[in-house]
């Protein structure tokens, strides 16, 4: 499964590699959000992890735009943050975002949710499995 | 005056006296007729007598006669001697009447006649009597023949004969003479009485014009003034008690009449006073209606005030200010002095003369009056509805003594202010309360807008002119709700109905819109947000006459807000980004097999994670302590040369695409500064001169006292942030001299890198909290945004100055000053 793991921080996304590495995902990595956009469009990944304070565009913005474009729109977003605020939480999901992981997450619930996504992708002819 | 009762007297007595005098006339009138009767009718009968006896006396010598010549012719005896007792009988009368007859001497000749006449016949019938006796009767015839004695006789009867006729007239008269006493005594009494009537008369025609008229025109005088006509003078010119009297009523009518005139102009002080509004009208008016009343030129007005101390509110009639001045400067002094217990009593207190007045509590009135050029004064107590409400004091220039009339017209002139500055003083209560509400209206720094029940602008403030884009005129009676348009969120028009406003007016209860979301429309087009707070105006019964719409500007309050929630947004970020490498790492280390360098590389991500989160927590302390105050310097001399070798060392270690130098002036003066706080300035500005030049390159770091360290610029740097740079200069040397120092007191430290630089539109915020380029090589190098803020807090509180100057790809220079005197450590800008 292709991911694209968007922050500006390379500490979290060399996490985000370790975590996900070994499990044949191919991880593409992007350090602010018009470059998340870019990669986004450019390689449809199935997976889309966003920080929100990017530089240049915030996440939130990345989300509407992905999932407010056709041909990106059946992209998972996942957003990950520091921004650990109800309000946070909820302008993430307004923008369109599949779910919200604050920081600091632990890597074996990321790993589980990248699986639960790749079992969605996986499954043909099996409807979406419904999300907790 | 006693002239009246004088002249009664003497008029009673008059009268009384000629009564009198009458009476006694009558009397002796009666006595004296009576007693002339009685000595007439004595005279009368002593003439009957006297003629009774000169008839008997001539019986008798008729009868001697007779009996004579008897004897003569006889011879007899019997008739001798009947002829000798009648001559002796004769004699005997004769001598009688002659006694008789002597109150009337005029008889006497006559009756002396008649006695020689007697007595010539005696004498010859004697001698005839004799003859016969001695010659007998023929001798007698002889005698008798030659008729002697007869001759004699016939005499004597022709002399007795008159005087009997002189005695008959005599009689006569004499009765004649007692009718004539009778008429005069009436005479008397007649003209007695007829005086007396003319002296009644007399007496009546005086008192009718003494005192009857003057009593007529007393008493219509006094009918007039009974009738309430006080116009008409009393004139009685008559010297006398009445008089007197008319003079009096005369006085009496000038002092009613000068009453009326005085309850008159009592009446037009009434009118004036109550509309006298300011406390010095009310003096003006009190001294107008009062002065001519009572002589005085001056007037001063005292009120209770809200504290209920008695103050001095207004003078009249001192032409001098410098007097008006002392005594509104002496008022304590005054208040101290007054009578104040007669005064609540509601007494008016008079010092006629106040050199003369004894009592101890008065004398520094007495003092005061005297300096302000007075000699009497009098104190009126002001009572309104029975509470003291304030003095009027009058002054007079000469002595003064207050009389009764005086006092009573002060004490009820007193009642007619006293009403009047109680209603001045609610009004200027009112006024005052007004002037507040209208003060506070119009500074209160939230838009205030009043409308009438219809929601139609009466007022608005100066706040909400600015605010709105309106102003107070052009707004009068448009709709509040078209002067104020107000927007929810999404620029959806809210309906005026729905507006507190509104709801106010509807409900009579305050209402509010205070949530977030709400803009107010501008004249110009502009979207405030506001909060909107409004009330409605009610009158004493409850009724709304009116609304208050109160709408602040809350846009500062949402800046301040969002800047709130991006601070807790970053430090959040910043703590929670290190804390999730360090919980991520750990989670894979635990979890997870790795290869050994795999697991080496995770626990160096946990480990520069932790150094930057300490690194974090330490800045935030900082701040925290800088912020606070609690961060104290503790400033020593410092050698500036070797410290910034000691800095550079570690660096020099590390960093080993940098060349690290250090260019100290020679020279240097000592520079005071707390050691460990100057390390970190110096830590900080060459961390980040190396960590923002990622391509290496030369970092210099130079120390030289202020005038030389101009030079020590980057050229290039020069021309991107000149102005700036002349104007920090420009400062240091001015904060210098402001200081009362020259520019060798400032030591200038400069950090010049040949890094990424900065474009001038990144430099603006640098030395702010939180602050971060907005980069990716400035993400990438990692930070807190707190390093420069703290730097420059610190530098700063050793009384310099930091600033930078930097072009974008052509590095940065950070420069800073410190002081080389300890006193001007900590006296720079805060």
């Amino acid at each position: 499964m292709k991911l694209l793991i968007a922050d500006d921080e390379p500490s979290v996304r060399s996490l985000v590699h370790v975590t996900l590495e070994g499990d044949e995902h191919t991880i593409l990595e992007a350090s602010d959000g018009v470059e998340a956009l870019e990669v986004a469009r450019s390689e449809h990944p199935s997976l889309v992890l966003l920080d929100i304070m990017m530089p240049r565009l915030d996440g939130l913005a990345v989300c509407r735009a992905i999932k407010s474009d056709p041909a990106t729109s059946g992209t998972v977003v996942v957003m990950l943050t520091a921004q650990a605020q109800d309000r946070d939480r909820d302008q993430g999901l307004a923008a369109g975002a599949d779910d919200y992981f604050t920081k600091p997450f632990s890597p074996l619930a990321l790993l589980n949710m990248v699986e639960r996504v790749r079992k969605t992708r996986r499954g043909p002819g099996q409807a979406n499995p419904r999300r907790p | 005056m006693r002239r009246l009762r004088v002249q009664l007297t003497v008029l009673l007595a008059m009268l009384g006296l000629l009564v009198a005098a009458w009476g006694a006339t009558i009397f002796l009138g009666a006595r004296n007729a009576a007693l002339l009767n009685a000595s007439e009718q004595v005279e009368v009968s002593r003439f009957d007598e006297l003629r009774r006896i000169a008839i008997d006396f001539e019986m008798k010598f008729v009868d001697a006669e007779t009996n004579q010549r008897i004897f003569l012719l006889t011879g007899n005896a019997g008739a001798r001697a009947r002829y000798a007792l009648a001559r002796r009988r004769a004699d005997d009368r004769l001598g009688r009447v002659r006694t008789l007859a002597l109150p009337w001497p005029t008889l006497l000749p006559r009756i002396d006649r008649v006695q020689t006449a007697y007595v010539k016949w005696a004498k010859a019938a004697e001698g005839e009597v004799k003859a016969r006796d001695r010659f007998g009767p023929g001798a007698a015839a002889v005698v008798v023949s030659q008729g002697a004695s007869q001759n004699r006789f016939t005499e004597l009867r022709i002399h007795h004969t008159a005087l009997d006729q002189l005695l008959a007239g005599l009689q006569v008269t004499a009765a004649r003479q007692q009718h004539s006493t009778y008429r005069d005594t009436q005479r008397l009494a007649l003209y007695a009485a007829v005086m007396i009537l003319a002296t009644v008369t007399l007496i009546f025609v005086y008192l009718r014009r003494a005192v009857g008229a003057p009593a007529d025109a007393l008493r219509s005088a006094s009918g007039r003034l009974a009738g309430g006509d006080l116009d008409t003078p009393v004139e009685l010119p008559v010297p006398n008690e009445l008089g007197a009297v008319a003079g009096d009523l005369e006085v009496m009518r000038r002092r009613l009449a000068g009453r009326m005139d005085a309850l008159q102009r009592l009446r037009d002080l009434s009118a004036n006073v109550v509309g006298a509004t300011s406390l010095q009208g009310l003096c003006n008016v009190a001294l107008a209606g009062l002065g001519p009343e009572v002589g005085a030129a001056r007037a001063a007005l005292a009120a209770v005030d809200q504290q209920g101390r008695l103050q001095l509110r207004a003078l009249a009639g001192f032409s001098d200010p410098a007097v008006a001045e002392m005594i509104v400067k002496a008022d304590e002094e005054i208040r101290a002095a007054l009578p104040l217990g007669d005064l609540y009593d509601g007494q008016v207190v008079g010092f006629a003369d106040v050199d003369h007045v004894a009592s101890r509590a008065a004398e520094p009135v007495r003092e005061l009056v005297a300096r302000m050029g007075s000699r009497s004064l009098a104190l009126v107590p002001l009572v309104s509805r029975g509470s003291f409400v304030g003095l009027l004091g009058l002054f007079w220039s000469e002595h003064h003594p207050l009389d009764q009339e005086q006092e009573a017209l002060l004490g009820l002139a007193g009642n007619q202010i006293a009403g009047a500055l109680a209603a001045a003083l609610r009004y200027e209560e009112a006024e005052r309360a007004a002037g507040e509400a209208r003060a506070v209206f119009y500074a209160i720094a939230d838009g205030v807008l009043l409308t009438d029940p219809a929601g139609r602008v009466t007022a608005m403030n100066r706040a909400m002119e600015l605010l709105s884009g309106w102003t107070e005129v052009e707004v009068q009676g448009m709709p509040y709700a078209d002067v104020l348009p107000v927007e929810e969120e999404g620029s959806i028009p809210i309906r005026p109905e729905a507006r507190p406003l509104a709801r106010a007016i509807a409900t009579g209860e305050p209402a509010s819109d205070q949530g977030y979301g709400v803009d107010l429309v501008t004249r110009d087009g502009r979207r405030v947000p506001v909060a909107v707070s409004s009330a409605p105006i009610l009158d004493p019964t409850g009724r709304v006459v009116g609304a208050v719409d109160v709408v602040r500007d809350v846009s500062r309050e949402r800046e301040v807000d969002e800047v709130k929630t991006a601070l807790i947004s970053t430090v959040s970020h910043e703590l929670r980004t290190p804390l999730t490498l360090i919980h991520g790492f750990a989670e894979l280390l635990v979890l997870r097999d790795m290869p050994v360098e795999r697991q080496r590389a995770s626990a160096e991500e946990i480990l520069e994670a932790s150094r930057r989160l300490a690194r974090l927590i330490d800045d935030l302390l900082s701040v925290s302590r800088m912020e606070s105050g609690r961060l104290v310097l503790d400033p020593r001399p410092l050698d500036l040369a070797s410290v910034v070798e000691r800095i550079l060392s570690p660096f020099r270690a590390m960093a080993a695409r940098h060349t690290i130098r250090a260019e100290v002036a020679g020279g240097l003066p000592v520079v005071w500064g707390d050691p460990d706080k100057v390390d970190q300035i110096l830590t900080n500005l060459v961390g980040n001169a190396i960590k923002y030049s990622p391509g290496g390159g030369e970092v210099v770091v130079s120390v030289a006292p202020l005038p030389e360290a101009r030079e020590a610029r980057l050229p290039e740097a020069r021309e991107a942030r000149l102005p700036e740079a002349r104007e920090a200069r420009l400062l240091g040397a001015r904060e210098a001299r402001l200081l009362g120092a020259g520019e060798a007191d400032l030591v200038q430290v400069s950090v010049r890198d040949q890094g990424i630089g900065m474009s001038p539109g990144e430099m603006g915020q640098l030395f702010e909290k939180f602050y971060r380029v907005d980069r990716d090589e400035v993400r990438r190098a990692g930070g807190t945004g707190l390093g420069l803020y703290i730097t420059k807090r610190l530098v700063e509180m050793h009384g310099g100055r930091i600033w930078v100057e930097s072009r974008l790809g052509a590095g940065s220079v950070f420069s800073f000053t410190l002081p080389s005197r300890d006193d001007l450590v900590g006296r720079g800008s805060r």
